[in-house]
């Protein structure tokens, strides 16, 4: 941390402990981020602060005795610094980022108040503050908006889903929330049918019904961490042989390692659902010069045989 | 971290927001604690590297003449209206959203500036709410290497030279965007002299600065076009496809259906839907198998054909 660092807390912190008088240690440091050791340091710093001059009435009084005996913090003789300073450029835009971010997931009565907060935020951090942009893959408002309700409303839901297998079904679940990962919203849920924990991407849920049933007590679902696939104990490891035209497919889906060659690339992709494989075997068609395990593209090649029975020219 | 110099800068600034009028360098060395004891040289240096600290935390720092006469003679000031957070009212949806904010980056650095944003908030008297928007729980990556220095120099408006899949490039950072979990870089490539947009992932290492802090001006950009040009095209060309009855609710959605002049597949259902390119047709095709058939156009029905026949050569 850099003196930077502190003096733009300390400028936030003069104003905060005034209009919060009697403030506690522990939770004010938890306010800016902070340990609690920190704030005894800023404190300690801010008491050797104040008016030009350095005469004794010209500096920021604090009660160290009292922070030292009950953890309260009180602070007096600063009315000239009543106000936080400004967002810092860095500031307004994580903030913004994070409220675009949350926009992309919101339904609509939730996307209201974040757009409005949005506007004010933007005024409040000048005109020429560079306004970065966030999109995900979150399907429609009105499907999220349905979500939503239901999960305030701790209702059971049906839902039209289309899986990565490209299977339609319609599971009934307890839905939990909505995340984003990688750029794509999901439903986090507990699918009654299958009593586990599912993920539903929000673009592949085609309708959402309500069921009026009661969902009852879902609990917690395990970390869904950057590294959630592999947690699946029946995920299988394949390794595919592509053209290197084929090689976007690093960059749409988890990938355990890639090993790039002159006329080829390989990619070893964990497999927890067989019908996701088979439906990205049949997208890529002739891109794919081999597939190991082999028994691993059967699904596929049982399916293409069967398209073709249907086209008439198996 | 120096606790001495943490407590000359707050005197500094405290000293500069105060002052109705310009103030000289000298009469700051007097009366800010922390300067008295300090070289000639040293104060000179000593104060030149807090103020440019101030102005780059975001402070503004004033420099002017209060002498019209002698306009030489400079002085120092921070005015109150530029310095203090707007007074700022929020609704209680608002301050609910608000709420949420601190936990959606993943990215530590970025998550904590977020938490002193706010804090500033908190510090002016709004109280962000987190736990109203139950439900939600939205996160944003920057997990890219070169993420950080691309982020600040955005934001500093100083350019920069990175290695971009191995080739080297000097851009004039002028916005960012993050687009289905990857974000983006648009600036000025200086060597072509044009507008490039960059995926930052593919950005091999941290960036290097090697223009100075606000060294150009953003133009004035339709950020919204430019970041049109990462979106799909728009569909122009339709196929008809026959589609078993229940299945591919994805292409369904995309099309209408149509009564079709060719022979419909008994359990199948005609319709029309329209795409881009004919290469992610033919692989958006495949991947249903045989719930999704081409009656035309005659050459994306051959291609599918063609993809689905090496598949099914793969049969172990």
């Amino acid at each position: 941390m850099t003196s930077a660092d502190q003096v733009n807390r300390l400028l936030a912190l003069v104003p905060y402990l005034q209009s919060h008088p009697d403030a506690e240690l522990g939770s004010t440091a938890a306010v800016f981020g902070v340990p609690p050791e920190q704030l005894l340091d800023d404190l300690n710093v801010l008491w050797y602060c104040g008016l030009p001059g350095g005469m004794p009435g010209d500096l920021i009084e604090i009660d160290m005795e009292t922070v030292a005996e009950s953890g309260r913090i009180r602070l007096t003789n600063a009315e000239y610094l009543s106000r936080p300073m400004r967002f810092t450029p860095d500031e307004a835009m994580s903030l913004v980022v994070a409220l675009r971010a949350m926009r992309e997931l919101a339904g609509g009565h939730q996307g209201e108040g974040i757009d409005t907060a949005l506007a004010k935020l933007e005024q409040a951090s000048g005109a020429d503050a560079p306004r970065p942009q966030v999109s995900v893959a979150g399907g429609s408002e009105e499907i999220r908006s349905r979500l939503t309700d239901a999960i305030a409303d701790g209702e059971l839901v049906d839902l039209d889903y289309l899986g990565a297998g490209l299977d339609p079904s319609t599971p009934r679940v307890a839905p939990l929330r909505l995340i984003t990962r990688e750029g794509f919203g999901y439903l986090q849920a507990w699918s009654l049918e299958r009593s586990a924990w599912r993920t539903y991407r929000l673009d592949r849920i085609d309708a959402v019904r309500r069921t009026g049933e009661p969902a009852g007590e879902v609990g917690e679902p395990p970390e869904f961490g950057p590294g959630w696939l592999e947690q699946r104990p029946d995920a299988a490891e394949v390794t595919l042989r592509l053209k290197p035209t084929a090689a976007w497919i690093t960059e749409y889906h988890p990938i355990r390692a890639v090993r790039r060659q002159a006329s080829a690339i390989e990619v070893d992709l964990l497999v927890a659902d067989p019908a996701w494989l088979r439906s990205l075997l049949l997208r890529l068609g002739r891109e794919v010069l081999a597939v190991r395990p082999p028994e691993a593209a059967a699904g596929a090649a049982e399916s293409a045989a069967e398209a073709l029975a249907a086209y008439g020219a198996g | 971290m120096s606790t001495r110099k943490s407590e000359r800068i707050m005197n500094l600034a405290i000293c500069l927001l105060m002052a109705r009028r310009f103030i000289e360098k000298s009469q700051i060395r007097q009366v800010v604690e922390g300067y008295h004891d300090l070289s000639d040289a040293a104060f000179e240096r000593t104060f030149e590297r807090d103020k440019d600290e101030l102005r780059a935390m975001g402070v503004p720092v004033e420099t002017g003449s209060n002498n019209p006469l002698f306009p030489d003679e400079v002085g120092y000031r921070i005015r109150r209206k530029d310095f203090e957070l707007p007074a700022i009212e929020f609704t209680s949806a608002e301050t609910a959203a608000l709420g949420l904010a601190a936990s959606v980056w993943e990215s530590a650095t970025q998550a904590e500036q977020a938490v002193t944003a706010l804090a500033k908030l908190r510090a002016a008297g709004v109280d962000p709410d987190p736990g109203r928007l139950a439900g939600l729980a939205p996160s944003i990556g920057a997990r890219e290497p070169a993420f950080a220095s691309i982020w600040s120099a955005t934001i500093d408006r100083a350019t920069i030279r990175f290695s971009y899949r191995g080739q080297p490039r000097r851009v004039q950072p002028w916005a960012m965007t993050y687009r289905r979990g990857n974000w983006y870089l648009l600036g000025h490539d200086v060597d072509k002299q044009a507008p490039r947009m960059f995926k930052v992932s593919r950005v091999d290492a941290a960036a290097d600065r090697v223009g100075r802090v606000g060294g150009y001006r953003v133009p004035d950009l339709d950020l919204e076009a430019a970041w049109a040009s990462l979106e799909p095209r728009r569909p122009d060309t339709e196929a008809v496809l026959a589609i078993r009855a229940g299945r591919a609710p994805d292409l369904r959605r995309r099309g209408r259906p149509v009564d079709a002049k060719q022979d419909v597949p008994a359990g199948y259902e005609p319709f029309a839907v329209s795409y881009a390119r004919a290469a992610d047709m033919v692989g958006e095709i495949c991947a249903h198998g045989a719930d999704v058939l081409v009656l035309a156009p005659q050459h994306l029905r051959k291609s599918v054909i063609t993809e689905l026949t090496a598949t099914a050569g793969r049969a172990s």
